[in-house]
């Protein structure tokens, strides 16, 4: 099995399960045992999944690749001491984050549930042509790449967070905003477009979404 | 145990090897290959995969011989375990 | 058979009589396991020679942690074999494996065949005093400073000085120690791998320490292998490195802070001393120093060098009939080429004893396996002390306590050593008994013993899938020493998510593939030609295609080797020999048009002399050969006194007056090769053009003859050719590859001749060399088929479009895609022994698979589930197998895994949208399984519970 045979799924949900921190590693670029450079997969991953992360409030130091060979023991131990170390300093998963639990499971939830999308988009739009440390380096830390993914992702992952909201029971658009600290605006137009596909649907009554 | 495929392969296919080394006479095998380093290794999986009984004999107390003490080896970098 | 030697050798080849006297390690074999238990407790403490005597280690030791056997030996500081004083280890040694009472044992055998890979050792420095090797403390050889580097080194991966043991920052290497030197002591030849292992150790100095200064000292640089000038750039473009032609002399040590001070010269700057903090010099390659014993043993003859002596049509013979040589015992050899001539000797042992092939080899047979997947998951959890290794750290008593209230955990149990003979036996007893039906093993990395444990599954009738090994001891013990309590919870936990993984285990089939035993060779030169004899000579049917109208390729152009071997006289024996053959069958003009199937089963389809044949074949060699670069440069093609190397040897075979009466000749080396279109060393054309040099020096003793070159790249014993020449009054004059030289056609005092002029660093001005002929070292490049060919057979190219090999060292003959193997040219420029060896290797490969019937294929294999699939693709792209391809059905296009193409990297499984791609035996439920059991859900609670109250 290849690192990058770590899905996306396999992060997300370690931290659901509780886990503090996530530590990927990898065999070293560029000497790959199979003929498929599969760990270039994995650092796309890390980096889609970090920017993920931080979309949803969670530091995204909590997660670390690294790539070593296997004859690389000491850096083995020196990366894990080191990571380790760092999320003793964050503290448990939230903490630092200032999430509540409840905060936490949708917003891991959320972000669990967008990853089949992610993975189309990953194919379509974060496709690196070339196989080089500095060509992946350069594409995700740029700011067009950045904006790009905060563009395709941010709508999805905020109507999917309501959505999870609102299985408990039904809130107002000012609820759902103060829930998910977003900004109430956004929300109504969230609200607009779910309600008109049929997600959701909204009580005069009460003033209150609900799921259709 | 390090990156390469060597020490692993060596143990599977040696497993398989020494089916053929415990048959038959005791003593008469179809080759002989002195020294176990790379090379010598080599051979021998080579011949016990093609289907001959082979001995291989080294001096030393390990079979790996000089690449067993190389750190990694060139132009990869691959370690050379 | 280890601490073995061979005493006596009688018989010929087909029935050698044997006797081997074995020394006493003074262990039984049988019964260590390698624990070193017993090493912790030896007081005597003795120089490790697999650290070269830089670190310690104890009477009682395994010689390093991966060796093979894996198992302790007792050397000469024992203080028991001195005067019986002390047999602490016997006490401790629970398996009772120790035994002072061995003596030395002879063992008679039989063979048909022998195959000596002595191999080399690394020259000695000690016995020349001007290295300073043994009397300056931070003078160190290059074998030194590997296991300095090494994280299993002396000082667990840091470059330490020997007289402070501090890190050395300026650090110099010393080129040629012991090589291409005439002086006494020294070898003449040249080692071949000094130039690259030292940038190797460069790179790694430099990936360990950034700011370290490195200083190479050689004269010439000869990265003449594959990707090695790529290597040597790499190595060239680190901030503070810097290569330095000079010799190098170590002139004194500094008596304040024992630093070394060498003294060398540069053109610019004369004769300089400089100091260093430490000193690596960089041993050449010795034959093992008994080999005049060993060849008078075997019978065989050696050459001057001490290297046996080579029969140039056949490097892999000696001159006894039946006793092969394989490796650096050759001649100084690097790793692949180590690798390729033992497949090569083992191939042509094979053509020696094919009629006895499987005669002494049992199948081994398995009980039955029962389908076990409609029960409930039953496992079965072994806890393995590894004697003191995992439970000097881990309670292993707690751990099984522990493990039989995990869910599904029907039985658990400890034991000594689970990887022993009788406790495997344990495990398939108690399997039977207790109706396991998945087992799960806390001990060791799978990497090491999976394949064992999975065969005593199968012992017991289950399927060898129904295993998980929990790595208790290199991801545990080994690590946490001192915190023995954490570490049992580790334990514990490990554990725990194998057991998780294990419930969801299922059954797998390896599955096995017929293998037809033709084989396809494609390509009809040297290479091909022999590779395709040697497979012939073992039985099998051989397809043999060439695209022109006659056999021979690029070698047909070549006249004599640089050692004197008659080109043509082996090419013609070799075109007669394949003709003869009645089981090689030649298609000359083929095309290849389609290639198809896998390992154990391709059909190509050809197209031959205007006739389509479809060959159906298990095994393909890929032999397409190499061809001449055409120059566009120096005239090449306007000025007809201008010829390429293969030309000059052709005008000289036939003694073209032009040429052999020419009063002055000119070669440029380098023409086409090592710039930015060709970023690689041709490697044949510095001996070519020593080659020519000679041959038209013996000719006519009075031409001129000059050879402008970069670096003179005359590897291994060529070199001493490079010195036959220059004594002949060759002259060798370097040029830049800034300033190459230039040749311009001019008419002076009646006659058309060539000038070239080029800037000489030496003379510090320019030179003019007024020449009748110029010869141009003009690059090997693929031919033009390779990339076609690669595409039809789904292999890939190296960045200079040659085959790219399975793996650089260890599968140097073999591609990725399984069945399909290589040699010759079309993997890199070589000299034609290099070829035969190569070829006979890819046939001794191509044997290891032709002479099964079957090959097995592992069950871990991606499938797809129909159902999920949306046809989207994504796997398809993902797979650089091209396992994976889109298959009508019922429910329309849907993407298929051809199980046989699949390696089980499982990255399709990432990318697939709706999960339908599936890896298995690392199946998302396995996984997920696994990741939910590390951490209890009692834990998060305790430990978010704490966390929030807090906030």
């Amino acid at each position: 099995m290849c690192s990058g045979r770590v899905d996306l799924e396999f992060i997300f949900r370690s931290f659901a399960k509780g886990q503090d921190g996530v530590f990927i590693g990898g065999c070293k670029l560029d000497e790959c045992n199979y003929t498929t450079h599969g760990n270039y997969d994995a650092l796309a991953n890390t980096y889609i999944a970090k920017r993920l992360l931080k979309h949803i409030g969670i530091n995204p130091k909590r997660l670390r690749t690294e790539f070593m060979s296997g004859a690389d023991g000491h850096l083995l131990a020196e990366y894990t001491d080191n990571f380790s170390g760092e999320i003793r300093e964050l503290g448990p998963l939230g903490t630092s984050e200032g999430l509540s639990r409840g905060e936490l499971k949708i917003k891991l939830e959320s972000a669990r549930k967008l990853i089949p999308y992610l993975r189309l988009v990953e194919r379509e739009r974060l496709r690196v042509p070339e196989k080089t440390k500095k060509a992946y380096t350069s594409f995700f830390e740029s700011y067009e790449t950045k904006n790009l993914f905060d563009k395709i992702v941010s709508d999805k992952l905020a109507i999917s967070q309501i959505l999870l909201l609102l299985k408990d029971k039904a809130l107002s658009t000012s609820d759902i905003a103060q829930n998910l600290d977003l900004n109430p605006s956004d929300v109504s137009k969230h609200m607009n477009t779910s309600s008109r596909q049929g997600l959701i649907k909204y009580d005069t009554n009460s003033n209150c979404y609900a799921l259709a | 145990m390090k990156n390469e495929v060597l020490p692993t392969e060596t143990i599977q296919e040696f497993s398989k090897g020494l089916v053929s080394k415990n048959s038959g006479n005791q003593n008469f095998g179809d080759v002989m290959v002195v020294g176990g380093g790379v090379s010598g290794i080599q051979a021998s999986l080579d011949l016990a995969t093609a289907g001959f009984k082979v001995y291989l004999i080294e001096k030393g107390a390990s079979i790996g011989g000089h690449m067993a003490q190389l750190d990694k080896t060139f132009p990869t970098n691959d370690c050379s375990m | 058979m280890t601490f073995t030697e061979v005493d006596q050798v009688e018989g010929e080849q087909g029935d050698f009589k044997i006797r081997l006297k074995t020394k006493p390690r003074y262990i039984i074999e049988e019964k260590c396991t390698g624990c070193s238990t017993c090493t912790e407790y030896c007081p005597v403490q003795y120089p490790d020679a697999f650290n070269q005597d830089i670190s310690g280690n104890k009477a009682v030791h395994v010689y390093f942690s991966q060796a093979i056997p894996l198992v302790a030996y007792i050397d000469e500081s024992c203080l028991y074999l001195k005067d019986k004083k002390c047999d602490i280890c016997r006490g401790i040694c629970k398996t009772g494996a120790i035994d002072f009472n061995q003596t030395v044992q002879k063992t008679d055998i039989n063979v048909g065949a022998i195959i000596l890979s002595y191999g080399i050792e690394p020259f000695d420095p000690g016995v020349k005093d001007e290295y300073g090797y043994g009397r300056l403390q931070n003078v160190v050889t290059s074998m030194d400073y590997e296991r300095l580097l090494s994280s299993t080194g002396p000082y667990e991966g840091q470059v330490r000085r020997t007289s402070d043991r501090e890190h050395p920052k300026k650090i110099a290497w010393i080129q040629c120690v012991g090589s291409r030197r005439v002086t006494e002591g020294d070898n003449s030849y040249c080692s071949g791998v000094c130039c690259t292992y030292t940038q190797k150790q460069v790179i790694l100095t430099k990936d360990h320490y950034q700011d370290a200064e490195c200083t190479i000292f050689h004269n010439d640089i000869r990265s003449f292998g594959k990707d090695f000038e790529r290597y040597y750039q790499r190595a060239e473009a680190y901030d503070g490195v810097r290569f330095i032609r000079s010799y190098a002399s170590i002139e004194k040590e500094n008596p304040e802070n024992n630093s070394v001070v060498i003294r060398y010269s540069t053109f610019d700057d004369g004769v300089k001393e400089e100091e260093f903090d430490m000193v690596v010099l960089s041993v050449g390659l010795n034959p093992p120093a008994d080999s005049r014993m060993l060849a008078d043993k075997f019978g065989i003859e050696l050459n001057a060098h001490g290297f046996n002596k080579e029969i140039h049509s056949n490097p892999v013979k000696t001159s006894k009939p039946g006793v092969f040589v394989s490796g650096a015992f050759q001649g100084p050899t690097d790793i692949p080429e180590s690798v390729f001539t033992a497949s090569g000797a083992g191939s042509q042992c094979g053509e020696l004893l094919d009629y006895r092939r499987g005669n002494l080899s049992r199948e081994r047979i398995y009980p039955p396996e029962t389908d076990v997947s409609q029960e409930e998951p039953r496992i079965g959890v072994f806890v393995c002390h590894c004697g003191a290794n995992i439970s000097s750290v881990v309670d292993v008593p707690s751990t099984v306590e522990y493990a039989l209230t995990l869910p599904n955990v029907v039985y658990a149990k400890e034991q000594l050593f689970s990887c022993a003979t009788n406790s495997a036996q344990e495990i398939t007893e108690l399997a039977k008994e207790k109706g396991l039906n998945r087992v799960v093993l806390g001990a060791c990395s799978p990497r090491t013993l999976e394949p064992l444990f999975r065969d005593t599954l199968r012992e017991a009738g289950l399927n060898q899938y129904y295993l998980d090994m929990a790595n208790i001891r290199e991801h545990c013990s080994w690590v946490h020493s001192k915190q023995k309590e954490d570490a049992t919870k580790k334990a514990q936990d490990i554990i725990r998510m194998s057991v998780a993984r294990a419930a969801w285990l299922e059954p797998l089939q390896e599955f096995d593939l017929p293998v037809n035993k033709t084989a396809l060779v494609v390509g009809g030169g040297i290479g091909g030609m022999t590779c395709a004899l040697s497979i012939a000579a073992q039985g099998h049917e051989v397809q043999l295609l060439e695209k022109e109208k006659d056999l021979g390729g690029i070698a047909r152009r070549l006249d004599t080797t640089i050692e004197g071997m008659d080109v043509q006289k082996h090419l013609n024996d070799l075109i007669t020999k394949v003709y003869q053959n009645p089981r090689i069958h030649v298609s000359h003009e083929a095309t290849i048009t389609d290639v198809s199937g896998y390992v154990g089963s391709f059909v190509t389809t050809v197209e031959t002399e205007g006739q389509i044949k479809k060959i159906k074949h298990g095994a393909s060699v890929l032999a397409t050969g190499a061809t001449e670069y055409e120059p566009e440069e120096y005239l090449y093609k306007e000025n007809d006194a201008v010829y390429t190397h293969l030309e000059l040897g052709e005008e000289i075979a036939k003694k073209e007056e032009k040429v052999v009466n020419a009063e002055t000749l000119v070669m440029i080396q380098c023409v086409g090769s090592r710039d930015e279109k060709r970023n690689y060393c041709s490697r044949v054309c510095c001996s070519h053009a020593v080659k020519n040099a000679i041959k038209l020096k013996k000719i006519n003793p009075d031409m001129n003859i000059y050879i402008l070159f970069r670096d003179m790249r005359t590897y291994g014993l060529r070199e001493d050719y490079y010195r036959e020449a220059a004594d002949m009054d060759v002259k060798f004059i370097r040029y830049e590859p800034e300033e190459k030289p230039q040749v311009e056609a001019v008419e002076e005092g009646g006659r058309s001749i060539l000038r070239v002029t080029l800037p000489d660093p030496v003379l510090g001005y320019g030179l003019e060399l007024d020449a009748d002929v110029v010869s141009l070292a003009a690059a090997v490049i693929p031919s033009e088929t390779t990339t076609k060919i690669a595409g039809q057979f789904k292999v890939t190219l190296s960045p200079d479009e040659f085959f790219k090999e399975a793996h650089v060292k260890l599968k140097p003959v073999e591609f990725a895609a399984d069945g399909v193997f290589l040699c010759g040219t079309a993997h890199y420029p070589k000299h034609i022994q290099e070829t035969i060896n190569q070829a006979y290797g890819a046939a001794g490969r191509a044997l290891t698979l032709l002479s099964h019937d079957t090959v097995v294929a592992s069950g871990s294999v991606c499938v797809v589930n129909e159902y999920d699939c949306v046809s989207c693709g994504a796997c398809i792209t993902a797979c650089t197998y091209g396992a994976i391809e889109f298959k009508e059905t019922p429910k329309g296009k849907k993407a298929w895994v051809n199980p046989v193409l699949c390696k089980g990297d499982g990255v399709c499984n990432a990318k697939c949208p709706t999960d339908a791609i599936v890896l298995k035996h690392f199946t998302d439920e396995e996984i997920f399984g696994q990741i939910d059991a590390a951490v209890t859900d009692e834990e998060i609670r305790k430990q978010m519970d704490a966390a929030f109250e807090d906030a």
